[in-house]
């Protein structure tokens, strides 16, 4: 019976077990008697890694076709595939419980699995781990949620759901401004995400009614009937207008300047594990959201705000360097280089080329792997060093040489070095744009060298040069201890995500394929039309 | 009277259970705290028989959390006989009419009591014991188990005036003559002044109680000559009588217009609508908060379903815009805006509360002008009308549950300032949590229930105006050009509640981010604390899922029952 009903609709089981598990191990030692809160609170950790372990296995295997056996490869725009009978949640108004994955959600589903688990391992050791690990396990079904739901209103329910574990996260276990950190967090996003509310409403109330549902109101929050509905909004400007409040919504949460400026505090002051998550799937939501909704369901407006879109783009890929270049917190340099990574993922959609389209996806997926590798990388470093001020010290590869190891490759990849995975999507996005835009291509291409430069430049400082070679410098806040090297959950968190970088840089077919024909298919079947009814060219 | 009782038969009784219950309740209460050790002796023998009052007090008669056993028990004992009986349909004498309509407000009423009733239990100071003076006592020792008798009696007071408050809003539910519904709210309303002037604990309950009855009652003055115009006007006040008058008359006469139009700042006032709203916060803010949160959801329920029955049973023409559809929709808007205005600034949980209740009034009436506008159809009507009644019935859960948690401050001699509220999250993280579930739904934010009922209200208006723009617009400002005027009423509703997420979220913030002033937990009060977490469980299950959704389908067969009468 589990089996099969785990074969019939997998997406609701990865997303609702982690989100009932996390809250009953939270919930549960508060209720039972004493002895067995304290027998329940010591294997929490081991449970929640359990269930996590037990999401990315099957995760896996759906990829791998041993569960549900799915032609991954020839997805069309549309066509989703997992998808569940629809449950009434709320009749009334036309909310059900829907569910699918398509290349645009799945590799995001995969990279959540997999994340989760790797984070759970580099802080094994967090303090209060028995509420630690739950809200993890949580944070893993809200965004899951956030992936596989085709309801755009119970799209909003997860995507607010996200934000509580999260702003515990940075409020219980933060660093020492974490308040401030927390509550700009909370109310950027949040403020935001009303202003795509608003958006989703107003097409809420444009859609027809399905026959069957019941709808109390006449309309339906269904995803999938409103991309299907010929035109949704039928008036252009309310059309724009709408798109414009959801751009506010996925933009903050990208974040793109100048929306971003909430990013580098909740980075520097959340926990290792928060940081890995906001920056490696959290930032994603944007994107997706942006593809899902905005881009699917307008294609028209966003052909009409394709400048908008490449100067946001542009502002954000050439700001969020340029200002990398100026800090001194480890953490907060890794923040501004994702917000620069996040302007690619708006060009790469602006250059309207399956190539460019192709390219946002694996961007998506590979700065999903490579930030949480550097945030690992810059825990280690605050766990081990006690100070995350890059200029500090001189010479960890002699005192940290796994550290320093971990540190180069995840620079490395993250400035794109041929054969790591960022390089993949880059230079797909770059030769898009240039197809498009021909020589306009030298901004985004040349910012990469401002990218270089800094990672450069910090490697430089952090882990090589040395006054004195035996040595190096230490920071003061050691107070003339020796530092110490990873730890082995450290390091084998670490050395997932590495690996998994070299292996999507080698080998980027495994998710390319799937996602360059998603692309083609979109672009041929939704934006040429559009593209047509708009009169555009470059 | 005794004629009365024979004469109802087995149905009837049936019929008014919850109301006889709650009367049954009221006799209860003034006769069990009176019961004694007492004895008479029978003349020309030694028998002495016991005639229950006077002498000392049973242990059990004495006790002080006694008036509150009978008021929770008696208002348990009515939520459920009302919700047993929910379809039972019927006339009781000539001027009340009970159907699922007035039977859902019945379960409003009793739910707000109750749980208004479970807060007081550890609230009112009261000594453990109290007996009679005796002759032989010396006068200190007397004027002191006198000072406790009184001690105890505020309990005793207490209960029976929140048990006839709910006993005349039921009543009033029920009413189809204006006049008994005018007398039967005068019964509600009188014995909330007094529960308002209840809280003697500080310096200000008096003078909101004051403050609340004077204005009150001129305001129910202006109403009742409103009335008596109409009086003059039709010569019945039965409402079928007054509809079909109306429904008949060619033009505007004057004297039925004034006479409506005096009855509404009536009960304008009850539901707190702008410019009448400004002893509301005055009240909410010196009143014990329980007695707050039951004004703010019982007693404004009670004020909707008088002005509903006024609106769209007397005055609601059959095609075309009521002539009340300016004047509402202007006042709607007003009353919004000014409420989530002056809660900005406002620096008492208890004064944001009562603005916010101010706010949420101007929602229900602008769904209400969407109906006047004339636009809607009757399917239309009904779906407006069941937002605004599924609004009222979930409004008890999450506005008197943040009443609730401010009543377990208050019982610590706090809540009156923002401060009481930091740190909360470190004090007591369930009852925080649950605080941040209120005021979240209270802001509308899905899927509470507060989103629920908003939405279904915003979808009434807007479809109202739906198709009245023209779909090729270029801009959106010249599509908004366009559009009928109600749809600005939704527009005007979205905007205020994003308004309004500010001070919610100050309020939800606020117990997360400062330093408590102290680091004591709250005083334990488990069934108040049940309470407040069977509140947010509800505010979210009344949200999503199938519990919403037979909510909303029993609204819907009520309000089925009203629009059809």
């Amino acid at each position: 019976m589990g089996g099969e009903r785990l074969i019939d609709d997998p997406l609701s089981v990865i997303t609702l077990v982690p989100l009932a598990m996390g809250l009953i191990l939270m919930i549960l030692p508060r209720v039972l008697p004493n002895s067995s809160a304290e027998g329940l609170i010591r294997v929490s950790r081991n449970i929640s890694m359990g269930v996590a372990l037990a999401i990315a296995t099957i995760t896996t295997m759906l990829f791998l076709g041993q569960v549900g056996s799915i032609d991954w490869t020839n997805i069309t725009q549309g066509g989703y595939v997992l998808q569940n009978e629809a449950v009434d949640l709320i009749p009334a108004i036309g909310v059900t419980w829907k569910v699918g994955a398509d290349a645009l959600s799945f590799p995001m589903i995969w990279l959540t699995a997999i994340l989760i688990p790797i984070s759970m391992l580099v802080e094994w050791d967090a303090k209060r781990g028995h509420l630690f690990f739950p809200l993890l396990l949580v944070m893993e079904g809200a965004l899951l949620g956030v992936f596989v739901v085709l309801d755009l209103f119970v799209f909003y329910v997860f995507w607010e759901l996200t934000l509580i574990p999260m702003f515990l996260l940075i409020l219980l276990w933060g660093g020492e401004d974490r308040r401030y950190a927390a509550m700009k967090f909370f109310i950027y996003t949040f403020t935001a995400s009303v202003f795509m509310l608003i958006g989703i409403l107003v097409m809420y109330f444009h859609t027809e009614a399905i026959a069957g549902l019941g709808s109390l109101s006449g309309h339906h929050f269904d995803l999938v009937a409103m991309t299907a509905q010929e035109n949704l909004i039928p008036s252009e400007g309310l059309r724009h207008f709408v798109w414009l409040l959801l751009l506010i919504g996925f933009a903050t949460k990208m974040p793109s300047v100048p929306v971003h400026t909430w990013l580098p505090d909740a980075h520097v002051q959340a926990p290792t594990a928060g940081s890995m998550l906001l920056a490696g799937v959290m930032l994603k939501m944007g994107a997706y959201g942006f593809l899902r909704i905005s881009v699917t369901v307008f294609p028209e407006s966003t052909i009409e705000f394709v400048p908008l879109l490449i100067f946001l783009g542009m502002v954000s890929l050439v700001y969020g360097a340029w200002v990398c270049m100026g800090q001194t917190n480890l953490k907060r340099m890794v923040a501004y280089s994702s917000v620069s990574h996040m302007g690619l993922i708006f060009l790469g959609i602006a250059t309207m080329q399956p190539l460019g389209f192709a390219g946002a996806l694996f961007m998506m997926f590979a700065h999903g792997i490579i930030s949480p590798l550097l945030f690992a990388v810059a825990g280690a470093f605050k766990h081990h060093y006690h100070t995350l001020e890059i200029g500090s010290m001189r010479g960890i590869a002699h005192h940290s040489p796994w550290l320093a190891a971990h540190m180069m490759l995840g620079w490395m990849a993250s400035l794109g070095l041929p054969l790591l995975a960022g390089f993949v999507a880059e230079i797909a996005i770059l030769i898009a744009f240039w197809m498009t835009y021909g020589w306009l291509v030298l901004l985004p291409a040349l910012t990469l060298i401002v990218t270089a430069v800094y990672y450069l430049n910090s490697m430089q400082r952090t882990i090589f040069e040395s006054n004195d070679p035996e040595q190096g410098i230490l920071p003061e806040t050691l107070h003339g201890e020796d530092p110490s090297d990873l730890t082995w959950h450290e390091n084998a968190g670490m050395m997932t995500l590495a690996a998994m970088t070299a292996l999507f840089g080698i080998m980027p077919f495994i998710f390319w394929d799937m996602m360059s024909n998603w692309s083609s298919g979109f672009v041929i079947d939704t934006m040429i039309e559009a593209m047509q009814t708009q009169e555009w060219s470059p | 009277m005794s004629s009365m009782i024979s004469d109802m038969d087995l149905a009837t009784t049936q019929l008014i259970l919850p109301e006889l219950l709650m009367l049954g309740g009221i006799l209860t209460m003034i006769l069990v705290p009176n019961f004694g050790n007492a004895t008479m002796r029978i003349p020309l023998t030694s028998i002495r028989i016991p005639v229950l009052f006077g002498g000392t007090r049973f242990a059990t008669t004495n006790n002080p959390k006694l008036p509150n056993q009978i008021a929770t028990t008696t208002l348990a004992l009515a939520f459920m006989t009302s919700l047993l009986f929910l379809s039972e349909e019927g006339e009781v004498g000539n001027s009340l009419y009970v159907n699922e309509f007035s039977r859902i407000f019945t379960l409003v009423f009793t739910t707000a009591l109750l749980l208004a009733s479970l807060a007081t239990t550890a609230r009112l100071p009261a000594r453990p014991t109290a007996s009679a003076p005796l002759d032989t006592d010396s006068i200190a020792n007397s004027d002191a188990k006198v000072n406790a008798l009184i001690d105890n009696r505020r309990q005793v007071d207490f209960h029976i005036l929140l048990l006839t408050t709910g006993l005349g809003m039921s009543l009033m539910a029920m009413a189809t003559n204006l006049f008994m519904l005018f007398v039967c709210l005068e019964l509600a309303s009188l014995s909330s002044y007094i529960l308002v002037a209840f809280h003697k604990e500080t310096d200000v309950g008096g003078e909101a109680g004051t403050k609340y009855f004077i204005v009150g009652s001129v305001v129910s003055a202006i109403g009742i000559y409103g009335m008596s115009l109409l009086y003059l006007w039709n010569g019945s006040l039965d409402m079928t009588d007054l509809a079909a008058s109306w429904d008949a008359m060619e033009g505007m006469d004057p004297l039925a217009t004034i006479g409506v139009g005096l009855m509404l700042v009536a009960f304008g006032f009850k539901v707190g609508a702008a410019p009448f709203h400004l002893a509301v916060p005055d009240a909410y803010a010196g009143a014990s908060s329980p007695v707050a949160g039951v004004l703010a959801t019982a007693s404004k329920a009670m004020g909707f379903v008088a002005l509903m029955r006024l609106l769209l049973v007397v005055t609601m023409p059959s095609t075309g815009q009521a002539f009340w559809f300016l004047t509402l929709a202007i006042v709607a808007v007003v009353t919004m805006t000014w409420g989530n205005l002056a809660a900005l600034t406002s620096d008492n949980p208890k004064r944001i509360l009562a603005y916010s209740s101010v706010a949420h009034a101007g929602y229900i009436l602008a769904a209400l002008a969407a109906i006047g506008s004339g636009l809607a159809d009757s399917d239309m009507s009904t779906l407006i009308v069941t937002a605004v009644v599924f609004h009222l019935v979930v409004l008890v859960l999450f506005k008197l549950g943040a009443f609730l948690i401010l009543s377990m401050l208050e019982a610590e001699g706090k809540g009156h300032k923002m401060e009481d509220l930091h740190g909360l999250g470190r004090r007591d993280p369930v009852i925080a949590a649950s605080m941040f579930v209120f005021m979240l739904s209270l802001a509308g934010v899905p899927p509470l229930s507060g989103f629920l009922s908003k939405l279904l209200m915003i979808n009434g208006i807007v479809n109202v105006s739906a198709g009245t723009s023209s779909a090729s617009a270029a801009t959106a400002l010249s599509w908004a050009q366009g559009v009928d005027p109600v749809f600005w009423l939704a527009v005007a509703i979205v905007l205020n509640s994003a308004l309004s997420l500010f001070y919610y979220l100050r309020i939800g913030l606020v117990m997360f981010f400062e330093s408590p002033v102290t680091d004591n937990p709250l005083k334990r009060s488990s069934s108040l604390r049940m309470a407040i977490i069977a509140c947010a469980m509800l505010t979210l299950l009344f949200g999503i899922g199938p519990l919403s959704n037979s909510l909303l389908d029993m609204v819907g067969s009520a309000v089925d029952s009203f629009m059809g009468s």
